[in-house]
């Protein structure tokens, strides 16, 4: 399917949306030689010349897809595919590059601190507040299963909350856990993390090992 | 405009015939192409641009297709360069070139796979010569999977797609192809396995009957372009931290048969495989069976350092190992292996904390900090590290925090929590439908390999064409183009 052509209105239009983080990646990834074509200064022929702002918004837009599609590794190469004036001036890519090292190096309450106190364009803020939600979401899930015990200050570090109103037993952070099924014992002041499983999407057929085992029987007859 | 005119009138012709039987089809696309390469040899196609306006590059394919071979002949003649600046992005040719590729009739496209094929490789060729070997990655890639969704039958363009993906750092590109499995070489002819027709054009149930030696959708290969194409994808694998499959891709290679000597590309893939192998498991991996010991013996005497790395990781020294990848710093470089063993240091720490489940079953995290993390490491550092580690899978342990903010943080590896057991359980049962999946592929390309070789003699002189190839590897000079393609170094991956 043709794509509408790069441009700030498109690209706008994609963050503000709610596709899935996938089919987001996908449309992007689409969008890549576009870009290169405009960073190399000529344009294509819909966009016309070089445009800091559409390139800006592309590589931010399409970094944060990579995140939100949990590809890291990709993330980073993309980073390293960014024009290279463009990603040491222009502050939204290097606010990317901050939150990327941030993420890197799992530093939890620098993420959030990244997200939500960095400048980011206007355009952008849904994807990174999408991000932002995504991210505490995963780590809720991710600590649910990590810790058996936990302090109130601990998990609020890893959420983005007050550790020290957390600290001091804040009703409303303390609600937040106990909202997701975990225990708050008052008397030793720990959480007790109920463990989110996801399921799986596409759940396997019952049949599974049997077909395969009968496939295998079949060669060897 | 009379050549123009009957252009027009074969591809009428063309869009008819598709119609009829697949032997009624095939008969008018081998005319149609024998007439257009006639036409081309003539050198009677104008190069005017104004013609591809009367051809749709996908019902039209043919026709487009040495429309754009004329076009780029003219400005090939003119510049006498093989990629001619006419043909770089963002040119009128290329965005001809690029619309074509998107939009190609794949079964058109196999009576001319040559034309077709050398339309590919300037594409990546163009690209490249603008320092831009992205805008070549998805077209390339897309074109693969157009021309052939199994991408089962190993041909010149997998292995420019690696290439591109490398150049192009674009790595996630290159997996739709990756992912799928090279079941087959192109051979000498078609087995078509079609119940009612052989013709190419016929629905086949493997892309083998149609992507032969003849066809052209290849170009020659030899034992060392799918050494690097395992070699490449390896690589792919390794930046995109996918260590188990970028092992699978370097053991392949590693395990190439081998009379005499082994080639540079078999010593670079071991030496890559021995680096993930401790990446992915912390330890020096047993050597695949199939190679044999004396070929061990070679790779081990021509990968020292590496060897040696391995095992001062093993013996659990971790100043010894800083030693060993300072010492050996130059060598690293050289074969373009820094940004893996720059990782080594975090794997050592991750693979330390790891290995405490051997011998305790809960432990403090200071204990851990003394035992697994550098002297400077905190306490909080140490386990945010460990929590990391769980959190991604790479360790089955809980923890356990203490009421009292100054008791350090406990961590139990005995507890096997119903969840995480339920969650094993679920990770089993997805990897056996993708195992599933897997076997599914290759059980179809078994039949067709076995069906190849019932069918004639040919088997015969495939073996005598490995033996030929064999005798080339003897005087392999090296890895020639693989300068540069390097996976640079993990600056991000230190924690601390």
């Amino acid at each position: 399917m043709e794509l509408p052509p790069l441009s700030v209105e498109q690209l706008s239009k994609l963050a503000a949306s709610n596709v899935p983080p996938l089919q987001l990646y996908e449309i992007l990834s689409q969008y890549e030689t576009d870009a290169c074509l405009i960073s190399a200064g000529t344009g294509s022929l819909e966009t016309g010349d070089g445009d800091p702002q559409v390139l800006s918004l592309f590589y931010s837009s399409f970094f944060f897809a990579h995140l939100l599609a949990k590809q890291l590794p990709e993330a980073r190469a993309l980073t390293q595919r960014m024009p290279e004036t463009l990603r040491r001036q222009d502050p939204s890519l290097q606010n990317c590059l901050t939150l990327l090292r941030a993420l890197w190096q799992t530093q939890h309450a620098q993420v959030y601190q990244i997200l939500r106190r960095l400048p980011w364009p206007e355009n952008l803020q849904p994807l990174v507040q999408r991000y932002e939600s995504f991210f505490q979401d995963d780590t809720l899930i991710a600590i649910s299963t990590s810790y058996e015990a936990i302090r109130p200050a601990t998990a609020a570090n890893y959420l983005g909350l007050d550790p020290q109103a957390a600290e001091q037993g804040d009703p409303a952070i303390i609600e937040k856990f106990t909202s997701c099924g975990w225990t708050w014992d008052a008397a030793t002041q720990l959480l007790h993390p109920s463990p989110i499983t996801i399921p799986p999407t596409d759940k396997p057929s019952s049949n599974g090992i049997r077909e395969t085992m009968a496939m295998l029987g079949n060669r060897g007859s | 405009m009379d050549i123009v005119e009957g252009l027009l009138t074969k591809s009428a012709q063309l869009r008819e015939a598709a119609r009829l039987s697949d032997e009624g089809y095939d008969r008018q696309i081998r005319a149609n192409v024998t007439s257009l390469r006639h036409v081309m040899s003539r050198g009677s196609l104008s190069s005017n641009d104004s013609l591809f306006d009367h051809f749709d590059p996908g019902a039209d394919s043919l026709a487009y297709l040495f429309l754009l071979h004329a076009q780029i002949h003219a400005l090939q003649e003119a510049s006498c360069e093989t990629v001619p600046a006419g043909l770089l992005p963002p040119g009128r040719l290329w965005s001809r070139m690029v619309s074509y590729l998107k939009a190609f009739d794949p079964v058109q496209v196999r009576y001319a796979g040559q034309e077709w094929r050398q339309l590919v490789e300037l594409v990546g060729q163009a690209a490249q010569m603008a320092s831009k070997p992205i805008l070549a990655v998805r077209l390339v890639r897309d074109a693969m999977l157009r021309l052939d969704p199994s991408c089962a039958v190993f041909t010149s363009t997998h292995l420019l797609l690696v290439q591109l993906c490398l150049r192009a750092r674009a790595y996630a590109y290159a997996l739709p192809v990756l992912n799928k499995f090279v079941c087959h070489f192109p051979t000498s002819t078609s087995h078509a396995t079609s119940r009612s027709s052989v013709v190419p054009c016929a629905t086949h149930d493997s892309s083998l009957s149609f992507i032969t030696e003849a066809s052209g959708l290849s170009s020659n290969l030899t034992y060392k372009d799918y050494l690097r194409y395992f070699l490449y994808g390896g690589m792919v694998y390794s930046a995109l931290k996918k260590w188990c499959k970028a092992a699978h891709f370097f053991g392949v290679v590693i395990s190439m048969p081998a009379t005499g000597s082994i080639s540079m590309i078999m010593v670079e893939a071991y030496k890559k495989w021995v680096l993930v192998g401790l990446l992915d498991k912390g330890k020096l991996c047993s050597h695949p069976s199939m190679i044999a010991s004396n070929v061990v013996k070679i790779y081990q005497s021509l990968a020292k350092p590496y060897v040696n790395l391995a095992q001062t990781f093993e013996r659990g020294d971790r100043k010894a190992l800083e030693a060993e990848i300072d010492a050996a710093r130059d060598i690293w470089c050289a074969d373009n292996n820094m940004g893996l063993v720059s990782q080594v240091m975090n794997a050592y720490s991750k693979h330390t904390i790891i290995g405490v489940k051997k011998t305790f079953a809960a432990l403090t995290v200071t204990a851990i900090a003394e035992q697994a993390s550098p002297a400077h490491t905190s306490d909080e550092a140490t386990e945010s590290i460990i929590a990391s580690l769980i959190m991604s899978g790479a360790m089955e342990a809980t923890l356990v925090q203490l009421p009292n903010r100054n008791s350090s943080t406990m961590l139990r590896f005995l507890a096997t929590p119903s969840f995480r057991q339920l969650s094993r359980e679920s990770r089993v049962q997805t990897r056996l439908m993708q195992e599933r999946h897997s076997l599914e592929a290759l059980v179809d390309s078994l039949d067709e390999s076995n069906r190849h070789m019932g069918l004639s003699d040919e088997f015969v002189d495939s073996i005598q064409k490995g033996q030929a190839w064999a005798r080339m590897s003897d005087v392999n000079p090296g890895m020639g183009e693989d300068a540069g393609l390097e996976i640079d170094e993990d600056l991000m991956g230190e924690v601390s």
